[in-house]
């Protein structure tokens, strides 16, 4: 009944399983996975942007899948000492064409697996060998094939400053990552790169993205920005010094995300922990990150820089058990600052809350009503001037601490707001 | 007083100018169990009754139909009457009550909205075509509420030129897009002949799912907290195989969902239901 033909283009190059298989699995360890922030807009062909992003489906790791996450090579010259692709190890490599890049993307797409492309490489041959394919496979996945659904690019530090720009007009997003938090750690343990070849091209991006946005120019730029990475715990520096490069990155090189990965050995090497670091300590860094991004909280206010972040409670609730002079507030009059600082109160919560006190005075029987989450609020509220929760200090984190361990596992399900928020790796709170 | 209604929007809006000055009033779809000496009345469509309520309702929140759309899609038990409060109340106060949060029938109502946005939403991330011979996309989904015309938009927007079938298995119905015009069309069951190389690419979309899960940090809960595991059986990557393959029957949620089987993908797609609009 209906005909839809291939487009005469079409070359039918699939990849190989094998290929595949090697060439995803060393890719998953970059964590990003968010589709968000783009509106690219369907021109004729196939695909668009979808700015709240879109989870496809999630892992037995609990992690979402949104995009294609894959290697173009895994033939490095580089020697990363936390990196099962370097150069000095023994494992199987393989290449793929920038073709069966852009069938598997395409034929994924529209079978509705995927939202786009995440698209990276080991450093074959050279550094602008490398960005060329990565440079040339998404100018065909957008010209030729006429995608536009998202396209994440990863940037190959040293390559040249040409190539970073013809690629950022094709690509959605960029990603320079960090991965270690300090320039000695870098020199340890990724010899051939250092904190200038990250930053430069940032820093190059954010200027011509800039450049192009005030000059309203035609087309496309970075739509959904770039993001950063950093790998925690394979190297010493404490959640302190990792929280104020964050915060710096934001402001310096405008950065979307900065997304954290919990040191995971897959080679070994006497440099490294043989262990792998706690998934926790990852996932109190996504919570203190979202506190500096959406609810107002400065660095200064969350962690000293030589300390790690308490695990035992989230950022949020430390911080109210050091400021108790603040607590409780009164629902019904405070702002929404102070509303957003209550551990347990989310932005949905607060903004519920806002919305319903114009018509009534809130009881404690209204926020259940209204499914505000009160086991660790209700320690920090009044509503309508009534108290329900501990005062004393000491038993009022032994509560939330235990509060956390039943929570164990199903962790951020509790704090799931937004259906957009649905990211493993938000760590909204 | 109970009133039967058959879940369509213009007999609920003539059920309601029957019942609104009924305190005991139950408003339902489904089979509910009289009990002795209860009333009870089955109330169809009124097209100018409807009408003259929808005016009325209007006026009061030029919203609210769209409250109403989504709240009659709900697979809820209780829909009919979660709806009947929430619009008492409007008609009521004689003003949009949306944000009075605090008040029963309006945080019943926004729950259940809530509901159906998130499936809508969730589902557009958990469809999953198989492409035909005739270059078609096919996707049998059974989802807990009338939702999968919602998904319309949202995949002509993304696939203008690819013709596409959502067939909502559960209740025997298909969203479709022809390539040119979108429409509901009731479906029972599809034979359709899958393109030479799908089964090709549905090995190489599980090969994936495999290669980027990493072992080490198993979290389930999680995964199925994100993915409920009645999303699970359309899906060529086969999440509970993933996890240690459970029986079949455990992968359903409801009842309902366990009902229905999911298409055989032989044969072809026959004769093309006739156009409805929506
Ligand atoms: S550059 Fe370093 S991290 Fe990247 S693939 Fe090569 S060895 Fe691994």
């Amino acid at each position: 009944m209906f005909d839809f033909v291939r487009p005469p283009w079409y070359t039918e190059s699939m990849i190989a399983q094998e290929t595949l298989r090697i060439l995803t699995e060393s890719a998953k360890y970059d964590v990003s996975c968010s589709s968000s922030g783009s509106g690219r807009r369907n021109e004729g062909g196939i695909g668009n942007g979808m700015p709240d992003g879109c989870c496809h489906s999630f892992t037995p790791d609990g992690r979402c899948v949104s995009l294609l996450k894959i290697l173009m090579s895994n033939d490095c010259v580089f020697d990363c000492k936390y990196c099962m692709s370097r150069r000095s190890v023994d494992v199987p490599r393989a290449s793929a064409t920038p073709e069966e890049i852009c069938e598997l993307t395409v034929d994924f797409y529209k079978r509705n697996y995927i939202e786009g492309l995440f698209l990276s490489s080991a450093v074959h041959i050279s550094p602008d060998h490398t960005m060329e394919q990565l440079v040339r496979t998404v100018k065909l996945l957008r010209t030729r094939y006429c995608f536009h659904g998202y396209v994440h690019l990863k940037g190959i530090p040293k390559a040249d400053p040409l190539l970073v720009s013809e690629a950022a007009r094709y690509a959605d997003r960029m990603s320079y990552n960090m991965e270690l938090p300090s320039e000695k750690s870098l020199k340890l343990l990724a010899p051939q790169k250092d904190k200038e070849s990250l930053l430069l091209p940032m820093r190059q991006l954010r200027r011509e993205r800039d450049v192009f946005r005030a000059e309203k120019r035609k087309g496309a730029f970075l739509p959904a920005g770039q993001t950063t990475q950093m790998i925690v715990g394979a190297s010493p520096e404490h959640d302190g010094q990792i929280l104020r490069l964050t915060e710096s990155l934001y402001r310096v090189t405008g950065l979307k995300r900065v997304y954290y990965s919990s040191y995971t050995p897959v080679v070994e090497d006497a440099l490294l922990p043989a262990v792998q670091s706690a998934a926790l300590r990852e996932h109190r860094l996504y919570q203190a990150d979202w506190l500096l991004r959406f609810y107002g909280f400065d660095v200064e206010e969350l962690v000293p820089e030589e300390e790690d972040l308490p695990l035992d409670v989230d950022p949020k609730c430390a911080w109210a058990l050091r400021n108790l002079h603040l607590f409780p507030v009164e629902v019904n009059r405070a702002p929404l600052e102070m509303l957003l600082r209550v551990p347990g109160i989310g932005g949905r919560s607060a903004q519920k809350i806002l919305s319903a006190r114009r018509y009534t005075a809130l009881t404690f029987e209204h926020l259940k009503k209204m499914r505000v989450v009160l086991k660790r609020a209700r320690h920090f509220i009044t509503a309508n001037g009534k108290f329900y929760g501990e005062k004393n200090t000491l038993a009022v984190r032994g509560l939330l601490a235990a509060g956390e361990r039943e929570d164990a596992g199903a962790r951020q399900l509790s704090l799931f707001d937004t259906p957009a928020a649905l990211s493993a790796h938000t760590g909204e709170l | 007083m109970i009133y039967f209604f058959d879940g369509s929007k213009a007999a609920f809006l003539t059920a309601f100018l029957l019942a609104y000055r009924d305190e005991d009033a139950l408003l339902t779809t489904g089979s509910h169990q009289l009990t002795l000496g209860q009333k009870s009345v089955f109330v169809r469509a009124d097209a100018q009754k409807a009408a003259r309520c929808e005016q009325r309702l209007l006026q009061f929140d030029e919203h609210c139909m769209r409250d109403l759309d989504l709240l009659l899609r709900s697979g809820e038990e209780m829909r009919g009457q979660t709806a009947f409060l929430y619009f008492r109340m409007i008609a009521a106060r004689k003003r949009p009550v949306r944000g009075e949060l605090a008040e029963n029938a309006v945080a019943d109502a926004s729950e259940c909205i809530r509901r159906v946005k998130l499936e809508a939403h969730r589902l557009k991330g958990f469809v999953r075509f198989m492409e035909c011979a005739s270059g078609a996309l096919y996707a049998p989904l059974s989802p807990d509420n009338d939702v999968c015309d919602l998904l319309l938009p949202h995949f002509c927007a993304r696939l203008p030129h690819i013709p596409f079938v959502l067939h909502d298995v559960r209740r025997a119905k298909a969203a479709v897009w022809d390539g040119a015009h979108s429409f509901l069309a009731p479906l029972g069951e599809a034979e359709i002949v899958l393109a030479a190389d799908e089964t090709a690419w549905q090995s190489l979309w599980r090969q994936y799912y495999a290669s980027v899960n990493i072992p080490s940090r198993e979290r389930i809960r999680q995964m199925k907290g994100y993915m409920p595991v009645r999303y699970w059986k359309f899906m060529p990557e086969d999440p509970s195989a993933a996890i240690g393959d459970l029986p079949f029957a455990a992968r359903n949620a409801s009842d309902a969902a366990a009902q229905d089987g999911a298409p055989h993908p032989r044969g072809s797609l026959q004769s093309p239901p006739a156009p409805r609009r929506p």
